[in-house]
């Protein structure tokens, strides 16, 4: 039997991640159970900020191995560094989260490094059953991780619900592609891309498409599919939901890029006027409903359903633009919404709330939280100078470009609606009286990180010129033409 | 000669926000000192800008250009002409007086000089950019300070004030990015930049069918920070509610942010839809005009009394973009700075009565010319200069505008006219409500503005309005070497 020769240097990142994981299941085994030192939570952090440093210097890794299953390009670069980002945060959020909580983290910070060996994997598929295999990963652990406070009511429905709604996507991806491997005869994306433009879409597969698509909108929160994400994000531990919000929607959006714009790229057309309905739908549910929340993590998870709709609209323009929007968009959307779930955090565990009426005067209680959260809101309504107005304005430009004024228009209305609710918390932070006047004490690891969180925003938002750079070099293979 | 830099006019002023941001909170009078300097300077350099700007040659002038995001073909280019020179006189002129008149402010001191430097640097970098992203992207930094300024620093209605104008203008700002990115992709150059953009429509004018929506777009988006009819709802309670400084800067410049991009980005770029709508943007004018102006009439506040009449003041400004001729052209233009000035000083007068007083109801208000001499004549001849008495700049503003607006709409010229009347009607009625009459007995121990410092922004400003008034070359012939390369067409002759 022949073994197929791989290439090692492709696949380093997740052999590290791989080792790092084992060592720290040995760590965790060898450890006595009474350490008080979170000596998991600190070699997690630093070998996270080696992985990155290492991240950094591949950028140019490019190559198929296992027999073509496994694909390292631009994009699968880039998704990579965005899931090493975010894990620092994430990591980070965890390490406080259980300061306040007490036992059982080791285990959590476990499920952490799994489910981003799940998401580099499904950065890297090339193959739809190792797509499937790693979207699995990446989603068991976070319905452990969601379901994690034992004795929190809240976080066993979250886990219950996810887990119910999240078997249910699985069930139709894999249904999705066990009717295009009837059609196609291969999960391959290559050979399913060669037989996607050279014929026309039949029933079969388009109705393996739809399923699909479910499956991805499941985890990007898409309306009709984003049921889960209210309770969820509320139940989940707080970690998680900023996980769901970032990780899990970008890797959403990774498959989506991938899969329809390049395998079924030549069908596109026909599948881009429901996209763009969705895209309206799905901004304009989710901004609607976020007006009326009261429970902060509530509210995010309406916004991040909002937000699912404007990346949305770049996956309708369906051009090289609209891939690069959605790249850019989701590189200020991770920092923006991770400087405000590093506020709540810190926030919920000096008071022990959610609720938004708590947050007033919170700018007299500590002006770096209050200043992350205004910045981070801000930003999220896409407001100049901040990251998330040059996000909205590429993927704006990319509609309008691919002919879908009217959904434009739309975006432009819900921008008004988001505007609305960012800025009634705002003004609950800046301008009502504080009811508990005492100073929130915020971390020194927190406070570099929210440093960081708000040098990202502002950076990104002023210098968008390599950040955009980066992100049209990311999907160029896709395509032949320029912008 | 040395060209002046024009980056220095957005560098200086963020360096003094960047110190602004070192010094602690507690230690108010470096504060103010600072913000000052940050805004004075601006303004010496636009002075500068002004007279170093070389009308007979026309054109843009001390233009720096950097390539900022190449792949979409933005970037960072500035540049000055004969309007928007103008424009950076208004605006330090107006910011100088709105930060100097903020030492009435107490509470919250740093917050309040940081937001209120981001709103003045942004405007500036609007009406310095030749470059449509640029343009929009400054344009839009102001709406969230402005929002935090007016809900913290506001009167009672502050929060909902401040939402309402918040929302309205980025619907507007929303409205319009639509429009200018449809513009760019229909000029299919691939690059925001103003100047090349206007070189090929020049030669090769988009269809008219595509013109005609993206104009739409564009003068409706920007229609609504100029407060056109029935888009206008946002602003008298907008300024009534702000802090002085901003309704001064807001109702002074901002909103001329709004006639700014339409002369900029609609009438010239698009000059066939231009004509096709025009009629129809004159009669919106004269509703504004007239509407806003009886509103006006019937308002106790005298607060509300500007913001109305700034509404119907804008009325005059749209009409003379309606006329698609030079001489309203210039009228638009020179109105937009008379106004600008005039409503800042207006404005910055009733802030220091509120302070003074603790209210703006003219019910309770009367005889305040007896305690406050300076600030009261000082209110007369602003309402003189907006009921457009010659000697202020005004007059000339509005015959130029009523001018260029009877060549083509004889008709409606009659009711802009009727409108001056109106002004005057209510204007006289807040000085004799308000200043004349007996004094009331809890008013008498209040103090006139009395250090030289605490009279130099309403001089300043008045002084702006009567030279101006008095010598209309000196800022004309700047906005005549502009205006006539937008119209194309020469004078029209006056019949």
């Amino acid at each position: 039997m022949m073994f197929p020769i791989i290439d090692w240097n492709l696949i380093s990142l997740e052999v590290l991640i791989s080792l790092i994981l084992v060592s720290l299941v040995v760590m965790d085994i060898a450890l006595p159970r009474k350490v008080e030192k979170d000596w998991i939570g600190i070699s997690s952090f630093v070998a996270l900020l080696g992985l990155i440093i290492f991240w950094l210097t591949q950028g140019n890794l490019n190559g198929v191995t296992f027999s073509g299953m496994f694909v390292m390009d631009p994009l699968a670069w880039f998704f990579k560094a965005l899931f090493l980002i975010t894990m620092v945060f994430v990591f980070a959020m965890t390490q406080e989260f259980f300061k306040a909580m007490g036992e059982r983290r080791n285990e959590f910070y476990l499920l952490l490094w799994l489910s981003l060996l799940g998401m580099c994997f499904v950065a890297s598929s090339a193959d739809f059953l190792l797509l499937f295999i790693s979207v699995e990963i990446l989603t068991i652990s976070l319905y452990v991780m969601t379901a994690y406070l034992k004795s929190d009511e809240l976080s066993i429905e979250a886990g219950m619900k996810y887990l119910i709604l999240g078997s249910l996507a699985s069930g139709f991806l894999l249904y999705g592609i066990s009717f295009l491997y009837g059609t196609t005869h291969s999960t391959h994306f290559n050979v399913v891309q060669a037989f996607v433009s050279t014929h026309a879409m039949s029933p079969m597969t388009l109705f393996a498409l739809v399923l699909i698509f479910a499956a991805v909108g499941f985890k990007i929160a898409a309306v009709p599919f984003h049921m889960w994400v209210a309770d969820v994000y509320q139940g989940a531990p707080t970690p998680v939901t900023a996980l769901l919000s970032v990780g899990s929607k970008a890797a959403g959006f990774l498959i989506l890029i991938r899969l329809f714009f390049g395998v079924f790229g030549a069908w596109h057309f026909q599948l881009s006027f429901m996209l763009a309905v969705l895209a309206a739908i799905t901004m304009t549910y989710g901004n609607l409903v976020a007006m009326f929340q009261t429970n902060i993590k509530r509210l995010m998870g309406y916004s991040s359903i909002s937000h699912a709709g404007y990346l949305l609209m770049g996956a309708a323009a369906g051009s090289a633009l609209g891939a690069s929007g959605i790249n850019f968009y989701l590189l200020g959307y991770l920092f923006s919404n991770l400087a405000a779930f590093l506020v709540i955090i810190v926030f919920s565990i000096a008071t022990r709330s959610d609720e938004i009426e708590d947050y007033a005067g919170l700018s007299q209680r500590s002006n770096l939280l209050a200043l992350t959260m205004l910045l981070a809101l801000v930003s999220l309504a896409g407001m100049p100078p901040l990251a998330g107005f040059f996000g909205k304005f590429t993927l704006l430009m990319a509609v309008i470009k691919s002919g879908y004024v009217w959904l434009a228009l739309i975006a432009g209305v819900n921008i008004v609606i988001s505007l609305y609710y960012y800025l009634m918390i705002v003004k609950r932070i800046y301008v009502d009286p504080p009811r508990n006047s005492s100073p929130i004490a915020v971390p020194a690891t927190i406070q570099w990180l929210l440093g960081i969180a708000i040098l990202g925003i502002v950076v990104i938002g002023i210098f968008q010129g390599p950040f955009l750079d980066a992100a049209i070099t990311a999907v160029q293979g896709m395509y032949l033409s320029h912008l | 000669m040395i060209i002046p830099n024009l980056s220095w006019i957005l560098l200086l002023p963020l360096l003094g926000l960047g110190l602004l941001c070192l010094v602690p909170a507690s230690s108010v009078s470096l504060i103010r000192r600072i913000s000052n300097i940050a805004v004075l300077l601006p303004f010496i350099l636009s002075i500068w800008v002004y007279t170093a700007y070389d009308h007979v040659a026309g054109g843009f002038q001390f233009v720096t250009n950097i390539p900022w995001v190449a792949p979409l073909g933005i970037s960072y280019h500035l540049g000055v002409d004969g309007i928007n020179s103008l424009m950076l006189l208004l605006l330090g002129a107006a910011s100088l007086s709105a930060i100097l008149i903020s030492e009435s402010i107490k509470e919250r001191v740093k917050e309040y000089y940081v937001l209120l430097l981001i709103t003045i640097i942004g405007t500036y970098g609007a009406f310095l950019s030749l470059d449509i992203f640029f343009f929009y992207f400054f344009h839009e930094i102001a709406a969230v300070p402005v929002f935090l300024m007016i809900a913290i620093w506001g009167s009672a209605r502050r929060e909902y004030a401040a939402m309402k104008l918040t929302l309205f203008l980025v619907a507007g700002a929303a409205i319009a990015l639509i429009g200018l990115l449809a513009l760019y992709l229909a000029c299919g150059l691939q690059t925001f930049d103003l100047v090349q953009i206007q070189q090929q429509l020049a030669i090769h004018p988009l269809p008219f069918a595509v013109q005609n929506w993206i104009f739409l777009l564009i003068v409706l988006g920007f229609g609504i920070t100029l407060t056109l009819w029935p888009f206008y709802t946002w602003a008298p309670v907008g300024y009534a509610e702000a802090p002085t400084a901003i309704s001064m800067l807001h109702a002074g410049v901002l909103k001329k942010m709004g006639a700014y991009a339409i002369i900029r980005f609609a009438i010239q770029l698009m000059p066939q839809a231009a004509h096709a709508w025009m009629p129809i943007i004159a009669g919106l004018a004269i509703i504004n005009i007239v509407y806003c102006g009886l509103i006006a009439l019937t308002q106790r506040d005298l607060k509300y009394i500007l913001g109305y009449s700034s509404c119907s003041h804008m009325g005059y400004i749209l009409l003379g973009l309606a006329c698609f001729n030079t001489i309203g052209l210039n009228g638009v233009v020179y109105l937009m700075f008379a106004h600008g000035i005039m409503a800042a000083l207006s404005f910055a007068l009733v802030g220091f009565v509120e302070n003074q007083t603790k209210t703006r109801n003219l019910d309770e208000l009367g005889g305040l010319l007896k305690c406050m001499p300076f600030i009261g004549t000082c209110f007369m001849m602003a309402c003189l200069a907006s009921a457009g008495v010659p000697g202020f700049a005004n007059f000339v503003a509005e015959i130029l505008v009523l001018l260029g607006a009877w060549d083509q709409y004889p008709g409606l010229t009659v009711f802009a006219v009727f409108g001056l009347v109106i002004t005057a009607i209510y204007m006289l009625k807040a000085i004799r409500l308000g200043f004349q009459g007996p004094l009331a007995f809890k008013f008498e121990k209040l103090t006139d503005a009395q250090t030289f410092w605490a009279k130099f922004p309403y001089v300043l400003l008045l002084a702006i309005l009567i030279l101006v008034g008095c010598l209309p070359s000196i800022i004309l012939t700047h906005i005549h070497s502009s205006t006539k390369a937008i119209v194309g067409t020469e004078l029209v002759s006056v019949r």
